[in-house]
């Protein structure tokens, strides 16, 4: 098991490499050039000279890539050039905003995708099961922005449950020690705060699940369907076992092993649409910094959020790959 | 059992084995799901391709008369979806709207497909080249898929049709790359490339006319199902601006950018297109769901 995690870990190495070297030429091939866009309006030749001289782009490529992977090394991933703040400090600002809304997901496609996939595989080619198969259907069908401005219409517009933009009501006072709005409330005992930071997480937490509930809800169908036919499960009913419990102990939990490693899957999907979602809820986080920043050409906020994100990818496909290990007594047994 | 019977069941066996194509294209249409995909499609395929003459209206004309009262007026017997901010013909708008999203999915998986497939091709075959290939499209893969649209677009100094088409089109690669080189190394050591290696096939005709046509229908059933996430992409590219830069261009997705501020008064602007790209996106899918199944080795021979 250690040796299969060290190995994983090793692999990580030339996908770094590979994606700092990316993200860099991709920086220099953009159109207008940073200098420019440093100075703005007031750039004249001499002053491009300048800058160019100053941040070293006239020295040779590979000289500039080294310089760029011992600043990332030491932690330092430049200054935005719209707000003048450390890149650093603004993802410490913004990705709480992010994970908070990507927890939400992910609670709830799970927590409606595995009742609902479980139960049509149980009732398998009745009505229920056809009506999961065509929510998933639409799942998948749906762009996540639509779905949003739908959600958004019947819930704030017309019936006014729960608010439209942003993580709380701007009237109400609270601390936010970690930046995770929920959390904070219940650490400072704000209950008001924690009550209007979950109003306000309900609307796009639905819309950035609705794939992954649709994705899970197919796979946990396909899977419970798998294993219900398997010898085990055969064995554990002829022995007298209850349904439930040969349920629980022997269908549900083989059947979690690729549901599992969907879900970790998920995690680059989810940052996609987080994009589009924090758009349309106006959600201060990674997702709508790294847009406006692109809009704007804040070329340091580009690079230092893309290479961010794709890291946070890469570490969580990681994760899953080293506790899908553990899960699976398969895999976890088989270096013996 | 009596040897009649048998004898007939081997019959049925035998003529149920009529080639991969005949049989999965035999299974396909006895599907409903793919049936009604095929529906979806073909009416998508033929509002884009016919669209001059079934659009009412002309999509950019403005009728200003018609929102002096106020945004925007709802369907009616003259527009029958109503009209948006400009007083432009919504149905017209659709119809026409249906010529982009076709163009950017058909264009976008085009390129994805024949850059991956080559690629995967490479990387499965020619067995050197495998490393450098696959590093590459890992941390391709690391990148969200739609960030990196985003980024690439911007590679092109704004938005526009064909840097959407070309960033959905390179978003796709590393997933047809993998494909492809998935199915060719599962292929790669059957006995008929053997075969034809040892009477002296040249390694790139072995490539083409044997390993190919057998590893290809995986990538069939990715690539259908790659127009429908195209479609999805285009739209939410449309919607962050990044679309086709005249913002009077009729793409479903540029559509529903402004709608968000007339969901009091007029929320079927945001609703109609939303609807038009959930039915094109669930066409492709349906059928590649159903071409999954049919085309799947494990129920070959089953029906």
């Amino acid at each position: 098991m250690l040796r299969f995690a060290v190995r994983r870990l090793l692999l990580l190495v030339p996908i770094l490499i590979g994606l700092s070297l990316l993200v860099f030429i991709w920086i220099r091939a953009l159109p207008g050039s940073p200098a420019e866009s440093l100075l703005g309006e007031r750039a004249t030749e001499e002053s491009i000279a300048q800058i160019r001289d100053q941040y070293g782009l006239e020295d040779p490529f590979y000289e500039q890539y080294w310089r760029y992977v011992q600043t990332i090394g030491s932690g330092d991933l430049g200054t935005s050039i719209a707000s003048r703040r450390p890149i650093t400090e603004e993802i410490k600002d913004r990705f709480p905003a992010t994970i908070e809304l990507a927890v939400g997901a992910m609670l709830f496609a799970t927590l409606i995708g595995i009742p609902l996939g479980f139960i049509a595989a149980k009732r398998h080619g009745s009505p229920i099961d056809h009506a999961s198969l065509f929510l998933s259907l639409i799942g998948v069908s749906i762009p996540i922005f639509f779905l949003a401005i739908v959600l958004k219409w019947v819930f704030s517009v017309e019936l006014g449950w729960l608010p439209s933009i942003g993580r709380q009501d701007v009237l109400i006072e609270a601390e936010h020690p970690t930046n995770f709005y929920i959390l904070d409330g219940i650490i400072t005992r704000n209950w008001e705060a924690t009550w209007d930071a979950i109003k306000h997480l309900i609307l796009p937490a639905i819309a950035l699940g609705s794939i992954p509930l649709a994705i899970i809800a197919r796979i946990t169908r396909a899977s419970v369907l798998d294993v219900q036919n398997e010898d085990y499960v055969r064995t554990a009913r002829a022995k007298g076992i209850s349904n439930r419990a040969v349920d629980a102990r022997h269908v549900l939990r083989n059947a979690m092993l690729p549901i599992s490693t969907i879900v970790g899957l998920q995690v680059g999907l989810l940052l996609s649409g987080a994009i589009l979602t924090e758009t349309v809820f106006a959600w201060p986080g990674i997702g709508t910094w790294l847009q406006a920043a692109i809009e704007n050409r804040d070329y340091p906020v580009i690079q230092g959020g893309v290479l961010f994100v794709a890291i946070v990818v890469v570490f969580v496909n990681l994760l899953v790959d080293i506790s899908y290990g553990l899960l699976n007594p398969r895999i976890r047994l088989a270096g013996r | 059992m009596s040897v009649a019977e048998i004898e007939a069941r081997e019959l049925k066996l035998e003529s149920a084995g009529g080639g991969l194509w005949r049989d999965a294209l035999y299974r396909l249409v006895r599907n409903p799901g793919a049936i009604v995909g095929f529906v979806l499609v073909a009416a998508f395929v033929f509002v884009a391709v016919f669209a001059p003459w079934l659009a009412p209206y002309h999509p950019l004309d403005q009728d200003l008369d018609a929102i002096a009262a106020g945004c925007c007026p709802g369907p009616s017997s003259e527009h029958w979806l109503g009209q948006d901010d400009l007083g432009r013909d919504e149905m017209s708008r659709l119809i026409y709207g249906a010529r982009y999203s076709l163009l950017i999915c058909i264009v976008a998986v085009s390129v994805g497909l024949s850059a991956g497939l080559l690629l995967g091709a490479f990387a499965g075959y020619f067995r050197r080249t495998d490393g450098l290939i696959m590093r590459v499209m890992d941390v391709m893969l690391a990148i969200p898929g739609f960030l990196m649209a985003i980024g690439i677009v911007a590679l092109f100094g704004g938005g526009g049709l064909v840097p959407v088409m070309i960033a959905i089109g390179v978003v796709n690669i590393p997933i047809f790359t993998r494909l492809m080189r998935g199915s060719i190394l599962a292929q790669r050591d059957n006995d008929y490339v053997l075969a034809a290696r040892a009477v002296g096939v040249p390694s790139r005709k072995v490539l083409a006319s044997h390993i190919l046509p057998n590893a290809i229908s995986p990538v069939i059933v990715a690539a259908t199902l790659a127009l429908a996430t195209a479609i999805i992409d285009a739209a939410g590219l449309g919607f962050l601006g990044l679309g086709p830069q005249d913002p009077a261009t009729p793409e479903w997705g540029t559509m529903l950018v402004g709608t968000i501020r007339y969901l009091q008064t007029a929320p079927f602007l945001a609703i109609f297109p939303g609807i038009c790209i959930v039915i094109a996106v669930m066409g492709f899918n349906l059928i590649g769901d159903g071409l999954r199944e049919a085309l799947d080795p494990k129920l070959r021979g089953r029906s």
